[in-house]
């Protein structure tokens, strides 16, 4: 006798497995370009699939870093997601303070001002971005690359939320032990934050990291693109060699993997913030 | 008086100016520029006449309006509501997991979305090569003939637009299911004990409850779709750009191919009036259809 | 010279009048209670007092300087929040350390006080842990001695022991007792639970309605209420309120109670006409004749120590009668009442007693 419940068991046995068996073939293409770039070139090109090489090498990954620029790539990469996120964080964080917690003349027209950034679609403006920077001299600088970068109104409207939900009895505790403002914001408030600061900042990091549209403008030279801008626009570097290619592209996104392997609970803290949604 | 007003306000003052150096050169500034631009014949760098409405003139007699605009739609069709339908049946299917499973479960499903999209072109590209690519071997093995699929305008845009799912399905799918934890399992116990069926319990109370998050990642996605260009600019390589071209790509073209700045920010301007009229129209409707839904 | 002088204080928040015209002297090492219910005003003098509400209008001393246009932090006052606010990322000496840091006080000084403190209130285990690290009770110490090692010339407590469970919260009430027999300082102390007001304070401000209904000595407050709101806020159960009618018997003013009988009053400043007599359930006695009253059991709460008979009088409210732990009383047995004429209030139609010297 079978009965309904061992059915539904069965059931959702079945789906459980079902679930796991399509969350392998999400990943198989990363898996796929990864295995690619650890078998010999004449291996790649054989026409049966093999899932795991007869010949394990890391030769592409030596001939990707020796034999083309992504050394500097990675410096460039570095700098900008660092100084991305660090302004990004600090002027963030002081802004979203601010309209938070202190009261001073157009607090809500600037709110209104940073909402309406949110509409915005930054991607029309490369343009005018690119313009402004060439009058600057910044471009294929790290400055340059950074600068039309810092539009995050989001991580400004979390912090802003963030502060909104500390009890104003922290500020009055402070208040009545004779701290100045600066104390306050410094000591007090911005301590309490480190949590959200550092999921804020990974994120960013990683969203920097990863930008196409504007490092990809703004380096017209080969030796100021960052990672992900140098691999596919520099064909050269790898010629044909499919595997040394996907070795460069398994470089470029090591970082950020890692980061996100190391940092799941922040990454995804952080980025269900960002939609909009409290984590 | 004045003496205590700036007293007791330089300090948020103080707090806000790197705001708004940043957003001010970066932000409002090129915003301003790029509707003046709009209005002049000048080069991308280098100082033009005032033209009028002129710019205007010539992108709609321009086909190339049209094929991207197209374009442009054709990708936001694809890829928006069979994004989020991917991401809602995923996060259904993670929701029922628990503890370690989950989380590993989870972890798959969100990776792709952590890779930059020159990563996600590369492995696409190798998987989809036409000569030695696995997607072309298992093409073969279904007898079904292989396609040069990014050289070919047809199966450009599915493909691309199949691709952009995969790649960001991990992040709807982390709002569905804060959204789905956010359901109070009350609930669910409630409808057990009115005998609701699993297809009652999704339709009269997932559904309904959870419609305020679908929202937010519809109108999410539809902006962001709107504003498509490195997918498409990176498959696109080596392939038909110009009939596979979408507004952002058609402002680079016009600006940083043919040099005509003043002409591509005439493109540039119509692009940010449609998003911000979407936008705006898309949230009205989002809340129409929300307030329907809570009778 | 601690004492904080009030005067005049008055206070709108947009055109809502909170606070009018409200004098208030809090003497130098008096524990001073400020009872009310939620939206009397309360909170707003102590956060005036404290700093972190603006004085419109009128005058406040602490020890003898003028303060009402000092920032909180410059008025030398010590405040105890109702959720503590101890700084999470700081540890129980950092919490205490940070309003002296903030004064410039040196280093060695700072230690002395926090030991002191810690040694006082017997928490020096506790020093190096963080507030999620601590339980309730022990969040409450590190809060007051916050407060303690600031050497205040007065303390503010905005209802501190409200998020402590019951048990806690009576021991919690002892020790504050005796931590101001041992400090003598200065406290003005906010709370809605009338047991706090009653055991801890020297003297009791009642407030209603944003108004002072009285100001007296627990007891005062207790046996004496000088309006009818005090006398049903105060006490548990509520004292009884039965409308009766005052009549003269020759010279001697007196009033009708309910069984028809006169009782004679030894006021004279007695209203005219219709009174409401006030009497708490245990100044009413059970007796076999000679009745102010008559009525029947309707609920019986057998609280061990005592009975609380609820009665419905045969001419007059439902009121509530206490009687011996051991009352062999039924359900809808009769019973006749008396009542205990020296505890007697009456309170005319404005709600003011108008029998003020019984007692005395």
């Amino acid at each position: 006798m079978i009965g309904r419940f061992q059915i539904t068991r069965l059931g959702a046995g079945l789906l459980t497995s079902l679930t796991v068996l399509i969350a392998l073939a999400w990943v198989f293409p990363l898996y796929w370009g990864v295995i690619s770039s650890l078998k010999p070139e004449d291996e790649v090109v054989r026409p049966y699939i093999e899932l795991w090489p007869q010949t394990l090498t890391f030769d592409h990954y030596y001939s990707a870093l020796t034999k083309s620029l992504i050394g500097l790539w990675y410096i460039n990469s570095l700098a900008t997601a660092v100084g991305v996120t660090a302004i990004t964080i600090f002027s963030s964080m002081l802004c979203g303070y601010a309209i938070s917690q202190l009261n001073f003349p157009g607090r809500r027209y600037l709110h209104i001002l940073i909402l309406a950034c949110f509409m915005v679609p930054t991607q029309t403006l490369i343009i005018n971005h690119f313009v402004l920077m060439a009058h600057m001299h910044l471009l294929n600088t790290w400055l340059g690359m950074i600068l039309p970068q810092l539009i995050y109104p989001v991580i400004i409207i979390i912090y802003k939320q963030f502060f909104d939900g500390v009890p104003k009895e922290f500020r009055e505790a402070a208040l009545m032990d004779n701290a100045s403002e600066w104390r306050i914001f410094y000591r007090v408030y911005m301590p309490m934050n480190w949590g959200i600061t550092t999921a804020l900042a990974i994120v960013v990091f990683i969203w920097t990291w990863n930008n196409f549209l504007w490092p990809f403008l703004a380096a017209t030279q080969n030796e100021t693109m960052t990672v992900p801008v140098g691999i596919t626009q520099v064909y050269n570097a790898f010629g044909v060699y499919y595997a040394r290619r996907l070795a460069a592209a398994v470089l470029a996104a090591l970082p950020v993997v890692l980061l996100y392997l190391f940092f799941q609970r922040q990454v995804t803290q952080a980025i269900t913030l960002s939609a909009g949604i409290k984590g | 008086m004045i003496g205590k007003a700036f007293k007791s306000y330089w300090f948020p003052l103080l707090l806000i100016v790197p705001f708004l150096a940043i957003y001010g050169l970066i932000f409002i500034y090129p915003t301003i520029s790029m509707f003046v631009l709009s209005f002049t014949d000048a080069p991308l760098i280098g100082s033009g006449s005032f033209v009028g409405l002129s710019n205007y003139a010539r992108l709609f007699h321009d086909p190339r309006l049209l094929v991207a605009l197209w374009n442009t739609a054709y990708f936001v069709i694809l890829s928006v509501i069979p994004g989020a339908a991917v991401a809602l049946l995923i996060a259904l299917a993670v929701q029922r997991l628990s503890g370690r499973l989950q989380a590993a479960v989870m972890a798959l499903f969100f990776l792709p979305f952590i890779v930059p999209v020159s990563v996600v072109y590369l492995i696409w590209d190798w998987i989809l090569n036409y000569q030695f690519g696995i997607g072309m071997h298992w093409l073969d093995a279904l007898g079904i003939p292989r396609v040069p699929v990014f050289k070919t305008v047809t199966w450009f845009m599915p493909a691309v637009a199949v691709i952009t799912i995969w790649w960001t399905c991990g992040f709807s799918l982390l709002v569905f299911l804060a959204g789905l934890r956010a359901i109070p399992a009350e609930i669910y116990e409630a409808a057990a004990l009115d005998n609701a069926s699993r297809w009652t319990t999704f339709r009269r109370i997932t559904w309904p409850l959870l419609w305020p998050v679908t929202a937010l990642v519809l109108t999410i996605q539809l902006i962001l779709q709107l504003k498509i260009f490195d997918q498409v600019y990176l498959f696109s390589t080596g392939g038909r750009p110009n009939d596979t071209i979408v507004m952002v790509q058609y402002i680079f073209q016009m600006a940083f191919v043919d040099d005509h700045g003043g002409r591509a920010a005439a493109v540039a301007v119509t692009l940010f009036l449609i998003v911000i009229v979407v936008t705006l129209v898309e949230f009205q409707l989002l809340r129409l259809a929300g307030g329907g839904q809570k009778k | 010279m601690s004492d904080i002088k009030l005067s005049n204080v008055s206070k709108t928040f947009g055109t809502v009048s909170v606070i009018d015209d409200l004098t208030l002297t809090v003497h130098s090492g008096e524990f001073l209670v400020l009872l009310g219910p939620s939206g009397s005003g309360k909170t707003t003098i102590l956060r005036m007092i404290a700093g972190l509400e603006t004085i419109d209008k009128g005058t406040l001393e602490i020890g003898g300087q003028r303060c009402e246009s000092l920032p909180p932090g410059q008025r030398k006052v010590a405040m105890v929040f109702q959720n503590y606010a101890l700084y999470p990322h700081m540890s129980v000496s950092g919490n205490m350390a940070f309003g002296l840091e903030n004064i410039g006080l040196d280093k060695a000084e700072i230690a002395a006080r926090i030991a002191a403190a810690a040694k006082l209130l017997e928490m020096t285990s506790l020093l190096d842990r963080y507030p999620a690290q601590l339980s309730g009770g022990q969040r409450q110490r590190v809060a007051i001695g916050r407060a303690i090692v600031k050497q205040p010339k007065a303390f503010l407590f905005d209802e501190p022991l409200s998020n402590l469970d019951a048990a806690l919260r009576v021991r919690t009430r002892v020790e504050l007792a005796q931590l101001h027999q041992r400090l003598q300082s200065t406290v003005v102390y906010v709370t809605h639970d009338q047991t706090e007001a009653m055991t801890l304070a020297d003297r009791v401000v009642v407030l209603n309605n944003r108004h002072v209904e009285q100001i007296g000595t627990p007891m005062e407050i207790y046996h004496r209420p000088a309006t009818r709101f005090v006398a049903s806020f105060v006490g548990s159960p509520a004292m009884n309120f039965i409308q009766v009618k005052t009549k003269l018997n020759g010279k001697k003013m007196g009033i009708v109670a309910p069984s028809g009988k006169w009782i004679a009053l030894p006021s004279a400043s007695i209203t005219k006409g219709d009174v409401e007599l006030g009497i708490r359930p245990e100044s009413i006695n059970i007796v076999d004749r000679d009745a102010d009253a008559t009525g029947q059991v309707k609920i019986i709460e057998r609280l061990g120590e005592r009975t609380l008979l609820h009665v419905q009088l045969d001419k007059g409210p439902l009121i509530i009668v206490q009687d011996s732990g051991l009352s062999k009383l039924n359900i809808n047995s009769p019973v006749k009442l008396k009542f205990n004429v020296s505890q007697i209030s009456l309170f005319g139609p404005d709600g003011k007693s108008s029998l003020r010297s019984a007692a005395s």
